[in-house]
């Protein structure tokens, strides 16, 4: 059994909604398998959709260039540490970590 | 009839997959507080099925990813019946029969997908590809070495091809068609796509059908085709096409259409307390003059969202843009839009850099379709320029050194 952990998914709002997390998923999978609202990994994290678009926490910003190009095509407005949570590998360190889910309050 | 009420109403979603998990959810989220069921014949917990013919061959997992954890459904108080197969449904009485028990509803909604269609071989070592046991019997045969005979040149065939190879497995592809893909992409994408598998060493037949087939106990070990080649082989992987599941809307009397379904722009079947989503819809609005299927995740999640919308009170018919995907090797595919099948095509990029795109424009200049290879920027900024207003000049859009979002036409000044 991977290790599990929780992330934080704050709404737009500012409520915080943990989540269980495994170690090697993807930000997408937890959120997703959780029933994240705003979060829909529609291709299942192919980097087709843009539906898993969030604001990373320090550390964890940086896009590559198709998650680059593919952010341009998010719903919601895009920031510096925007983010596709399907490129974003869950790992040991990341207990607590805090992804914004953008969208209006 | 009388408006769904959204507070005791109990919705039945059947078929549990993209399209019946998205309209439960969307019905949650949507403020619905009536009951709600979602029937699935499969055991598993809902799953996501594109990758079953793509990541999931490649790699050694047990699971795909699940659509949704099981703390999902009890925390929005969504009945999952998992190996609970719809047998009987009954429009006038309003009741389905899931496991010899009779369940009341008050709105129903068909999510019941499509089947892959097959050979009438009966064969251990044939296989299509749409679920779960399917795709681990497909990879369980991927082995160095082996011979994989693919039966249809589409895309579950193409990528089931890569897939051989990536495991080191020897592939023959039989393409009864003079071509591959002919619906679905234009004849030089086309092209580019089936070079890089005839690199990667597959046999390609096109144009060429299965004539016999030679059995050892109850397994295939070669199939004649009408080149009169004889083709040796380990594993068969049919995928020439499904069928709609409309055995129960036939059942209800409902009305059925281009092989689905029938639906309105509101995707409510001829019996308007029951709506069909997804695959096994046959619908038409202003932007597609159907009735026509279509089978994507784009199309089964969208028409989901807008059935729940619709119950919760949505009067809009339902528009939305196609789009799709394929992943093949390196070799990333996407499509969007409304491809007019005699419309001309704009070239961006040269096809033998690996990475172009092709953009068909309407009389105005505006885009209409979109296929791009491996060319991410361009097929997002197609997703947003079509339907849109925006105006392209046909130069700049045929120009790689522009951005596609950039390529809009300058606005002519109006006379003063």
């Amino acid at each position: 059994m991977a290790q599990q952990l929780t992330l934080i998914f704050r709404k737009p709002d500012g409520t915080d909604l943990p989540v269980e997390a495994s170690v090697g998923q993807s930000v997408m999978e937890s959120a997703v398998m959780a029933g994240v609202p705003g979060i829909e990994g529609e291709c299942g994290g192919c980097l087709s959709c843009a539906t898993c678009h969030v604001y990373a926490p320090e550390g964890l910003t940086g896009a590559g260039d198709d998650e680059d190009a593919m952010l341009e095509e998010t719903e919601t407005p895009r920031r510096p540490e925007s983010r596709l949570s399907c490129q974003i590998r869950v790992t040991a360190d990341m207990d607590g970590a805090v992804f914004g889910i953008p969208g209006d309050a | 009839m009388t408006a769904p009420n959204p507070e005791t109403d109990h919705v039945a979603i059947i078929g549990a997959s993209h399209a019946g998990l998205q309209a439960a959810q969307a019905l949650r989220a949507g403020g619905w507080a009536g009951p709600i069921s979602l029937f699935s014949a499969e055991p598993d917990l809902p799953y996501q099925r594109p990758d079953l013919s793509k990541g999931f061959l490649l790699e050694d997992r047990p699971d795909p990813m699940a659509l949704k954890a099981e703390a999902f459904f009890t925390g929005n108080d969504i009945a999952l019946h998992r190996s609970t197969t719809v047998t009987a449904l009954n429009a006038g009485a309003r009741t389905l029969v899931a496991n010899g028990e009779v369940h009341r509803w008050d709105r129903l909604i068909l999510a019941t997908g499509a089947r892959a269609r097959t050979l009438p071989y009966d064969a251990a070592n044939m296989a299509t590809l749409r679920d779960l046991p399917d795709a681990r019997a497909v990879r369980a045969a991927l082995k160095p070495g082996a011979h994989i005979a693919v039966i249809g040149g589409g895309f579950i065939g193409l990528e089931v091809a890569a897939a051989a190879r990536n495991h080191g497995a020897t592939v023959t592809v039989i393409e009864a068609a003079p071509r591959c893909l002919a619906r679905a992409l234009p004849l030089e994408m086309t092209e580019v796509l089936l070079n890089r598998h005839r690199a990667a060493e597959v046999d390609l037949r096109i144009g060429c059908g299965v004539t016999g087939h030679e059995m050892t106990g109850d397994r295939i070990t070669a199939l004649t085709l009408t080149d009169g080649s004889r083709i040796a082989c380990d594993m068969v992987v049919v995928g020439i096409g499904c069928d709609a599941n409309t055995d129960l809307a036939e059942m209800a009397g409902l009305t059925i259409a281009a092989g689905g379904i029938a639906v309105d722009g509101q995707l409510r079947s001829s019996d308007p307390a029951i709506m069909a989503i997804g695959d096994c819809a046959s619908f038409s609005n202003a932007l597609v003059p159907g009735p026509v299927r279509l089978e994507s995740i784009q199309n089964a999640t969208d028409q989901a969202r807008h059935a729940a919308a619709v119950l919760l009170g949505e009067t809009g018919d339902f528009l939305t843009m196609p789009w799709f995907w394929s992943h093949q090797y390196e070799l990333k595919l996407q499509m969007a839009g409304f491809p007019q099948p005699d419309a001309p095509m704009i070239q961006r990029s040269d096809p033998a850099s690996g990475a172009f795109s092709l953009l068909q424009l309407d009389a105005d200049n505006r885009l209409v379709a979109a296929y791009s290879l491996n060319a991410v920027a361009d097929h997002v900024a197609a997703r947003k320029l079509i339907g849109s207003d925006s105006v392209l000049d046909p130069g700049r859009a045929a120009d790689p050194g522009i951005r596609l979002k950039d390529a809009v036409a300058e606005p002519v000044p109006s006379p003063t």
